[in-house]
């Protein structure tokens, strides 16, 4: 018994002397670089581009390094719910602007207002719509990366194969062009995912979403309390999407996300609709000529589904502000460089970037920089990722399947209803 | 326990490392589990009590019903077929061929791969466009099928790598089982004129009877908390027809955060997977005790 203690006791002290150790290692890494940790979440062919931004800040700065860990989308924001309830997130995060509001309103956020100014941060130096977009009670908690519309993709070589000489600028056109390439080519017409695969959907609740839009309706109330899509802007806007499929086959049922991005980057479709972040992934493509354009005002006015990528600072106790500046200086250096992240295709925030000579000098984005101005971010509830994913299901079966029109109408406001109320 | 010996403070010494670990990571994570699926909770904020709403809400609601039943499809699929698959591959291993170790081999690797490695490959096999099935399939002139995008493809298609990954464990301990029937039995019956069939008929499945029930019940518990490959290889889809109960008790939970709701779906699935397992044990057990 008396050895057993005495092993016991040398085992204690050896932990101590350890922990010790290990605390003055902790200790001695201040005296190098100070270290911004921070988790990102482009996995879907933007995040080389974002990883030269960061080896761009870590090659200029000697006294900040930046760390990154890129999480699978999907995962994200699960990871990063868990690590802020657990206390132990980032000292940065990218995070979409339509998931700010979960954050902000169980606290998670820093407010990062006095922050901005004690740091002559360049506020006014951001496009005024997506940097409010992050401002909830009148509080700053985020910085708009980028804002990044759903847009429309022309492959001209098909078009010219076709004999189509302008781009449809009506629903009619649209899927006449799209049978006419179908015909002379043998060609996919218009290329919409409308299978859940690896991703879901979603391309299909985008559109549905942008049409409603563009006719003046909303997806919800304007309390964000019920569903808006049950009417005449709806049917419209549901009909023409299964039409596609159904009527005039213009695209195949069945068509996953990863297909419908290989699919126009091969050269085999005509009319591609996606997120302005294909664009890195399609012109590195060899021989494949396209032109990339703001989706236009098929069902009136133009108007597009929009996302927006912003960088926010979790909040813990004691924050220190000079760590806080540290952050700050590398969110003013990954936003000021936005001509290299609009590489991936996306629109840039700063006014400074989207007039520099180098973002002008990037082929394809000019065009559809403009598509900002009528971009449609969703709705501000706690409800939307459930809304925006059961959605992408009811419509890939409504459109695929040829269901009544009124009847997954019915059906999608029902249960949109239901999980508003269920929040 | 030693006999004669009263003090066993030393068994309780020894058990502690392992109490600790399941008292902190299985007990406390299942009760709090309970707890949790009475409150309105995203982890973030405060819980709110709502009593039994959440229960009441899971009855009312048609996911959670379809989603289960895609769960009980994939168990009605699986399990029959996982369990033949295992007895005949056993067969194949104890038998007195010379490739009995060959075969052991192929039969067992693919179940040390990991679930993602196995989903992975098997959904680039069923890709439509470019998968090496319909590239085959294609040379015989057969038009593309969408294995994991066509909804009456797509569960089979997840039932099929299920049977390439797993039926190996089944064979595992059925040839343990069948290894342990003494070889006189089956030198008797041939001196009998017992001839093949009979022999496995009359002999093999008669005395192997505990290890297939075991492996009915294994099975079926496996089966009910299929997740992973389904997740990887269809999402779910197309448009939810392979979401099993599992993966929505994920989704709410971990995607739109709901840890009440996605808590108390558990709860419901863990009493029906306990009273399928205890009816199972009850009459499967009386049988054999017959």
């Amino acid at each position: 018994m008396k050895s057993l203690k005495r092993i016991a006791v040398v085992l204690l002290v050896l932990c101590c002397m350890t922990s010790l150790f290990a605390q003055g290692a902790a200790e001695a890494k201040t005296s190098g670089p100070r270290i911004v940790t921070f988790w990102s979440l482009f996995t879907g062919g933007d995040g080389e581009f974002f990883d030269a931004i960061i080896n761009e800040f870590n090659k200029t700065h000697t006294d900040i390094q930046l760390k990154n860990d890129t999480v699978k989308f999907d995962d994200y924001y699960t990871k990063l719910t868990a690590a802020l309830a657990a206390g132990n997130a980032p000292d940065m995060i990218v995070c979409h602007q339509g998931n700010l509001l979960n954050y902000v309103s169980s606290g998670q956020l820093l407010a990062l207002d006095e922050y901005l100014k004690a740091n002559n941060f360049p506020v006014n130096d951001f496009v005024a719509a997506p940097l409010d977009a992050c401002r909830f009670d009148g509080k700053q908690y985020a910085i708009p990366l980028d804002v990044h519309p759903i847009i429309m993709y022309v492959n001209t070589d098909l078009l010219a194969q076709a004999g189509i000489k302008d781009i449809p600028q009506t629903m009619d056109d649209l899927i006449a062009a799209g049978m006419k390439v179908a015909e002379k080519t043998g060609k996919m017409g218009i290329d919409i995912d409308n299978t859940t695969a690896v991703y879901k959907a979603y391309t299909l609740t985008r559109l549905f979403f942008s049409f409603i839009y563009q006719q003046g309706g909303t997806f919800l109330t304007a309390d964000n309390k019920a569903a808006n899509f049950n009417n005449e802007y709806g049917y419209k806007a549901l009909q023409a999407l299964q039409d596609m499929v159904q009527k005039y086959k213009t695209t195949p049922a069945g068509l996953d996300y990863d297909t419908a991005m290989n699919e126009f980057k091969l050269g085999d479709a005509a009319f591609y609709f996606n997120g302005v972040w294909a664009t890195g992934t399609l012109e590195q493509q060899a021989g494949l000529n396209f032109v990339a354009i703001p989706i236009p005002g098929f069902m009136g006015k133009p108007a597009a589904w929009s996302g927006s990528h912003t960088l926010a600072i979790p909040a813990k106790a004691n924050i220190d502000p000079e760590h806080v500046k540290d952050i700050l200086t590398a969110i003013e250096f990954i936003t000021g460089h936005g001509e290299m992240w609009a590489k991936a295709g996306h629109v840039p925030t700063r006014i400074s970037v989207q007039n520099s000579k180098a973002f002008a000098d990037l082929p394809y984005r000019k065009g559809y920089a403009d598509s900002a101005a009528s971009a449609v971010a969703p709705p501000t509830t706690a409800a939307w990722d459930e809304i925006y994913g059961t959605c992408s299901d009811l419509l890939e079966y409504a459109v695929v399947n040829g269901q009544q029109v009124q009847e997954a109408l019915d059906l999608m406001e029902k249960t949109v209803n239901k999980i508003i109320a269920s929040y | 326990m030693i006999p004669g010996n009263k003090d066993n403070r030393d068994g309780w010494l020894f058990s502690i490392p392992f109490l600790l670990v399941f008292v902190l990571f299985m007990l406390f994570p299942l009760v709090y589990g309970l707890v949790i699926s009475f409150f309105r909770w995203n982890i973030l904020s405060d819980k709110v009590f709502i009593g039994f709403q959440n229960y009441v809400n899971l009855f009312a609601d048609e996911k959670f019903y379809t989603s289960l039943w895609h769960t009980v499809e994939f168990v009605l699929i699986t399990t029959p077929v996982l369990l033949v698959l295992g007895f005949l591959m056993a067969l194949v291993t104890t038998s007195k061929s010379p490739l009995r170790k060959v075969a052991e081999n192929v039969f067992f690797i693919p179940y040390i791969f990991s679930m993602t490695v196995v989903s992975t490959l098997w959904a680039w096999l069923f890709q439509k466009q470019y998968g090496l099935l319909n590239k085959v399939a294609g040379l015989f002139g057969i038009q593309p099928i969408g294995w994991l995008t066509d909804p009456n493809w797509a569960m089979w298609s997840v039932c099929i790598a299920t049977f390439w990954w797993t039926a190996g464990f089944n064979m595992i301990l059925m040839s343990a089982g069948i290894k342990q029937i003494s070889s006189e039995i089956y030198e008797s019956a041939k001196i009998d004129g017992a001839n093949y069939p009979q022999c496995v008929f009359r002999i093999t499945i008669p005395l192997l009877k505990p290890t297939i029930v075991l492996c009915l019940i294994l099975q079926i518990i496996a089966s009910f908390n299929v997740f992973g490959q389904v997740y990887v290889m269809t999402g779910g889809g197309p448009f939810g027809k392979t979401r099993t109960i599992i993966q929505y008790i994920y989704e709410t939970g971990f995607s739109y955060f709901k840890m009440g709701y996605s808590a108390a779906m558990s709860y419901i699935l863990f009493l029906i997977i306990m009273i399928v397992s205890v009816i199972q044990y009850i009459s499967l057990g009386r049988k054999s005790d017959e």
